[in-house]
């Protein structure tokens, strides 16, 4: 997984690129996650536009970002989610706690 | 043969002996000070023998011809004296730099001032009485310039006076100095020896030691039986003591260098040092031999002894190739040993390091080969550990712990660019605000010696000066070079040893784990009055986390199933299986209902574990007599139900997964099961199995199929899924654990309302 990041109307979008798989992606969106939060951007949209796949420690790697922010007072939300991973997020009942958006502007509109 | 002859012979020899060692040893080494003080020493104590064969060839008497001891040129073999005080500096040099502390580094000169003294007395003053004549004032010619003068004149009388008792006590005066010279530097030498730890240097040091107490006890014996007691004794034993001091000082510092590499004397010195001895005694001996012979034959052939004495040197000098050979080798086989040459070092470490696996003994083996070879004084070591991703300056006598380099530190940059072994020195463009430079100062590092691979720095070895603070010759930088290589291959051996067995440690963790997961597994399935169930459960070549278990209710009317897989792999998920299988046997055991039992497991899970791990978990409860099934599916693949007609309905109601969040909540949900009816459930092993185009099998294949096979036996359908997912996806062992459980409903099952 390749990751970047950006800025945009106060909201951190983080763009996930490939697969993610756990191991060192885990560490690397989490890392990512806590600069932001010291820096007290906590509003986090995360792009899977151009996520191919996800297995389930990389579903862990979303639930742990998600957990991270709630637990200082931020949020996550997702946005662009591939038909792939909208089924996984339907099987694990998942998409009913993660808030999934169309576009990622859609996303950054929902934190106003 | 004349005493006297062999005295002056040997004198000669070991006179020449002396100041050849001297120049060699300076010439080896001139930038060394140690090097320069023994070699001004030797040169002086070269000096001594040589004046005494000087004097007993010239002092042949002659009558009314002045012999040399008695004309005033002769005086300058007092020189030889300066040997004393360059054997007081050398025993503050050596083995260990007592003037290295010593701030006021001029006033070392000092030691000479008794020794030129008395040199400039023998000199200059040899007739004191004619130089007291010069200064003595007419008292008859008072005047201005007598007044003047006259004080003067006393104080030069007073010091012509004092030279002269000096002059008439020389010997005595000055032999007590040396002897305090003598007793001073042979305190030193064995005071210093006491601090010495290196082995090969504490060899040095004794043997340098014993010989200079033979040597110095002998001239000392010599001295005092002349000067001090008695002047009876006979000139021969005298010149005999005196010659054996010489040659005992002779013989144990060429035994120190060649033996212990005193000085570190280079190799090639050493061989042309011990030819020229073989040599000397060689052709001394073939001398003796002639002269020997003119004398035997003379009786016999009278005048034409001399040409017999010739054939018979001819014939000698005819073996004189091969006894030069045999001496040679002898001398070498019993001297140079194998340990000092560089080309017996390598072979020696390559053979010994090729067999240690053992990081730490690696290191130790590393140490011991630079000290004993190299006389390098210490070695740190900074290695790149895998555990941390960072080099590590290992622990030594500054630092109990290791210290880690930062990666953007400016001195590991500097030192990654090196390719040789190179001075620490022409490394200071780096240093600033470097810890690494700040650590490596502390350690008064002297060389740097990289160990790289094709691609990465491994480490490098930061080593301080020699013992002693010699000097690294060409020759050691080529040895370091090539011991680099050799430690880069043994340190790669060590790592793939070291991974090899964190492999074996991990292969032995995943089969306890396995092993875990399949004493939690049900050994058969339930036997049920209204249906038939069969599960299988094949585990990929990883522990993954599937699990299922039948559990009956407390009143025995209801069987529970479940189907569930953890995230991850390995021991963690083995054993968050083994947690959810006792909490749901306590659960159900307790009569807890489904959707309070969902959730109390979730609660348990996601405060006992990070985040990221989380099951997905499928649980449902078969009334055996109403064929009613309830059940809460926490995110786990819908389970597949398949009615008589091919009709399909998927189990979805119930949560998401367990572990990820502690404020979800859970519901449940009954489905009437009827004759003929099947329940199939899986895990994401079966439907996302791949084929070598990366397409999954899919739910929907897996309902279409199980629709399609509905009449057949349950263990028959799931034998048949099974094979197909083989077809779809090959890969053996399954790339995840495959898990299932097929239920078929009886076609009468009479108690079913």
């Amino acid at each position: 997984m390749k990751l970047s990041d950006r800025v945009q109307d106060g909201v951190v979008v983080l763009e996930p690129k490939g697969k993610i798989m756990g191991g060192p992606d885990a560490s690397l969106l989490h890392d990512k996650l806590y600069d932001y939060i010291k820096q007290n951007k906590k509003k986090v949209v995360v792009d899977l536009a151009q996520v191919d796949w996800m297995n389930s420690t990389g579903l862990g790697i979303l639930i742990s970002g998600y957990t991270t922010l709630r637990n200082n007072d931020g949020m996550l939300k997702l946005a662009n989610v591939t038909d792939k991973i909208q089924s996984l997020l339907t099987i694990t009942k998942l998409i009913s706690v993660f808030d999934a958006y169309d576009s990622v502007d859609d996303a950054i509109s929902a934190f106003k | 043969m004349d005493t006297e002859l062999i005295t002056t012979l040997v004198s000669l020899l070991a006179g020449g002996l002396l100041l050849y060692l001297a120049i060699t040893i300076t010439r080896d080494n001139f930038e060394n000070r140690l090097n320069r003080v023994t070699g001004s020493m030797l040169f002086f104590a070269g000096l001594a023998p040589l004046f005494l064969a000087l004097g007993s060839i010239v002092q042949q008497p002659e009558a009314g011809v002045t012999t040399l001891p008695d004309s005033p040129l002769y005086q300058l073999h007092t020189i030889w004296e300066l040997f004393f005080p360059t054997l007081l500096l050398f025993a503050m040099l050596f083995p260990v730099d007592r003037l290295r502390e010593f701030k006021q580094s001029r006033l070392r000169t000092l030691v000479f001032v008794p020794q030129i003294m008395h040199l400039i007395i023998m000199l200059f003053f040899g007739n004191i009485n004619r130089m007291l004549a010069m200064v003595e004032l007419d008292p008859s010619r008072e005047g201005f310039t007598t007044i003047v003068l006259k004080p003067f004149s006393y104080l030069f009388t007073g010091v012509l006076l004092l030279i002269g008792f000096i002059r008439s006590y020389e010997q005595v005066i000055f032999d007590v100095v040396n002897l305090l010279y003598v007793g001073i530097a042979v305190y030193f030498l064995e005071t210093g020896s006491r601090y010495l730890r290196e082995p090969r240097l504490l060899n040095q040091t004794r043997t340098v030691l014993w010989g200079t107490r033979l040597a110095l006890g002998l001239y000392s014996a010599a001295v005092v039986m002349v000067h001090l007691f008695s002047k009876e004794i006979a000139p021969q034993y005298i010149a005999a003591t005196q010659l054996g001091s010489v040659v005992a000082g002779v013989a144990i510092f060429g035994y120190a260098i060649i033996r212990h590499q005193f000085l570190d004397v280079q190799l090639v010195f050493r061989q042309s040092f011990i030819y020229t001895i073989a040599m000397a005694i060689l052709v001394g001996g073939y001398v003796v031999m002639g002269m020997q012979a003119k004398e035997m034959l003379t009786p016999l052939f009278g005048a034409r002894a001399e040409l017999v004495s010739y054939v018979f040197l001819i014939f000698v000098l005819l073996l004189f190739q091969p006894i030069s050979s045999w001496l040679d080798n002898l001398i070498r086989s019993m001297f140079i040993r194998t340990r000092t040459d560089y080309r017996a070092i390598i072979e020696r470490f390559s053979r010994q390091v090729i067999s240690v696996f053992d990081p730490h003994q690696l290191r130790q083996t590393i140490e011991e080969t630079l000290k004993t070879a190299l006389l390098v004084e210490n070695v740190y070591f900074v290695l790149y550990d895998d555990s941390v991703g960072e080099y590590t300056l290992l622990p030594d006598e500054l630092s109990s712990h290791r210290v880690i380099i930062d990666r953007d530190d400016l001195m590991l940059r500097g030192i990654n660019l090196l390719d040789a072994p190179t001075h620490y020195s022409l490394l200071n463009e780096y240093e600033e605000s470097s810890k690494l430079a700040e650590l490596l100062k502390e350690r008064k590092v002297k060389l740097i010696l990289t160990m790289k691979d094709a691609q990465h720095l491994l480490g490098f070895l930061a080593v301080t000066q020699k013992a002693a603070g010699y000097r690294y010759s060409a020759e050691d930088f080529n040895l370091l070079g090539v011991l680099s290589n050799q430690m880069v291959t043994a340190l790669t051996n060590a790592r793939l040893y070291v991974e090899s067995l964190e492999r074996l440690r991990l292969q032995e963790e995943v089969n306890m784990a396995r092993q875990i997961q399949l004493d939690l597994l049900p050994s058969s399935p339930p036997d049920l009055p209204c249906s038939v169930i069969c599960a299988s459960s094949i585990p990929s070549r990883t522990v993954g986390g599937d699990f299922y278990d039948f559990v009956p209710t407390r009143d025995g009317k209801r069987m529970g199933i479940v189907i569930a897989d953890a995230s991850g792999k390995g021991m963690p998920a083995a054993l968050m299986m083994a947690q959810i299988q006792a909490m749901i046997r306590s659960e159900v055991s307790n009569g807890t209902p489904i959707p309070t039992m969902m959730s109390n497991m979730n609660q348990q899970v996601t405060h006992s574990t990070s985040a990221e791990k989380y099951v997905t978990l499928f649980y449902g409860e078969l009334d055996k007599e109403t064929g009613t099934f309830e059940f809460a599916n926490a995110g786990h693949n819908y389970p597949v139900l398949v009615r008589e007609n091919g009709q399909i309905e998927l189990l979805e109601a119930g949560g998401p997964i367990i572990g990820a969040f502690s404020f979800v909540s859970y519901t449940s949900a009954s489905v009437q099961l009827r004759p003929k009816d099947l329940l199939f459930f899986f895990t994401d092993g079966l439907s996302e199995a791949m084929d070598a185009q990366g397409t999954e099998y899919g739910e929907e294949r897996i309902r279409k199929f199980v629709s399609e096979r509905r009449n057949e036996a349950p263990n028959a359908i799931m034998q048949m899924i099974l094979d197909d997912v083989r077809t779809h996806d090959p890969s053996q062992p399954p790339q995840d654990d495959t898990t299932i459980i097929a239920l078929k409903m009886h076609d009468h099952p009479g108690v079913l309302r």
